[in-house]
């Protein structure tokens, strides 16, 4: 008797749960600015052993990543255990991956002035062109997608010349602006706003070292964590 | 909310899961990049603001960045999990 009503009140809970309409919107605009937190890897100190780690984990993780993945679109893993996937995900790889993979190579092969901007691109203001283009209509997203990202390049860069940190803002926010709204069918624009402004800076960083020109210092000092 | 249901994957028996999952990530959606923030603007506060050093003011622009978009974006998340709707 007892067994049937404890069957009857996990059943009831079951109908509940399954009766909530949930909204993956902002669950996929929360997981965006959540993506804010990568920045962490520059506070870590500079000891041997962080040093090491923060090689191998960040390859460890892409490794988990791809193979979830293999294995969602193979249908070794059921798809109901992802949430706020879009539908033309359902046959193809998920944007979180190609979030992952862009962050991955920021983080590891682009300098830190370079790639916190561009994590903070695709973390808070892809969402919020998200938001600009249901709110204002297509055409102010480039304008609001523009000036969020210009406000991330001079924050980051306000330690250069004027006319430096200019350049690298306006070349800057202005790849991440067509890396996000240039959809291409197999190149998600979770990696495109990230990669696309980061290599256009990359070329003009190096033509300012060889021109012998002063570029900032990183903006974030490690060792904040102590342990 | 009719428009989210054509664009996401989404039916009655995965609706279960998903909710399920979306409540154990919440937390931890929420509060580290909060915490982040906290590590800057403590770094900002302990090793630039007090010794005069100027230097670390970016850390702190970039803490209000994470602090304000987060908190932005986080009032309607957790706003749509607390107003749960039944059919």
């Amino acid at each position: 008797m007892v067994k049937v009503k404890i069957v009857e009140k996990l059943e009831d809970a079951r109908k509940i749960i399954n009766s909530i309409e949930y909204d993956p919107h902002w669950y996929r605009r929360v997981f965006h600015t959540f993506s804010a937190s990568f920045i962490v890897y520059y506070m870590l100190p500079k000891l041997y052993w962080i040093n090491f780690l923060k090689i191998w984990i960040p390859v460890a993780i892409l490794i988990f990543i791809f193979i979830l993945e293999y294995l969602r679109i193979n249908g070794k893993i059921s798809g109901n255990h992802f949430f706020g996937l879009r539908m033309y995900e359902k046959k193809r790889i998920s944007s979180y991956l190609f979030f992952g993979v862009a962050v991955f190579f920021l983080l590891l092969f682009f300098p830190q002035q370079i790639a916190v901007p561009c994590i903070l691109c695709a973390s808070i203001a892809d969402p919020i062109m998200g938001e600009a283009r249901q709110r204002l209509g297509e055409k102010k997203v480039y304008a609001v997608g523009f000036l969020v990202c210009l406000i991330f390049f001079l924050v980051t860069w306000y330690k250069a010349e004027l006319w430096i940190t200019l350049l690298f803002s306006i070349i800057g926010a202005t790849g991440a602006v067509i890396g996000e709204t240039k959809k291409i069918k197999w190149l998600d624009d979770d990696f495109m706003i990230q990669i696309l402004p980061a290599i256009l800076l990359l070329v003009i960083w190096f033509c300012a070292l060889y021109l012998g020109l002063n570029l900032p210092d990183p903006i974030i000092h490690p060792g904040i964590i102590s342990w | 909310m009719v428009k989210n249901e054509e664009e996401y994957l989404k039916n009655d028996y995965n609706n279960l899961r998903i909710v399920r999952t979306e409540i154990l990530f919440t937390p931890l959606l929420v509060l580290l990049p909060l915490v982040i923030a906290g590590f800057l603007i403590n770094n900002w506060f302990f090793n630039g603001f007090s010794k005069g050093i100027s230097d670390y003011d970016g850390e702190l622009m970039l803490a209000i960045i994470i602090l304000v978009c987060n908190i932005v974006f986080d009032i309607p998340f957790i706003g749509s999990l607390i107003h749960f709707k039944k059919k």
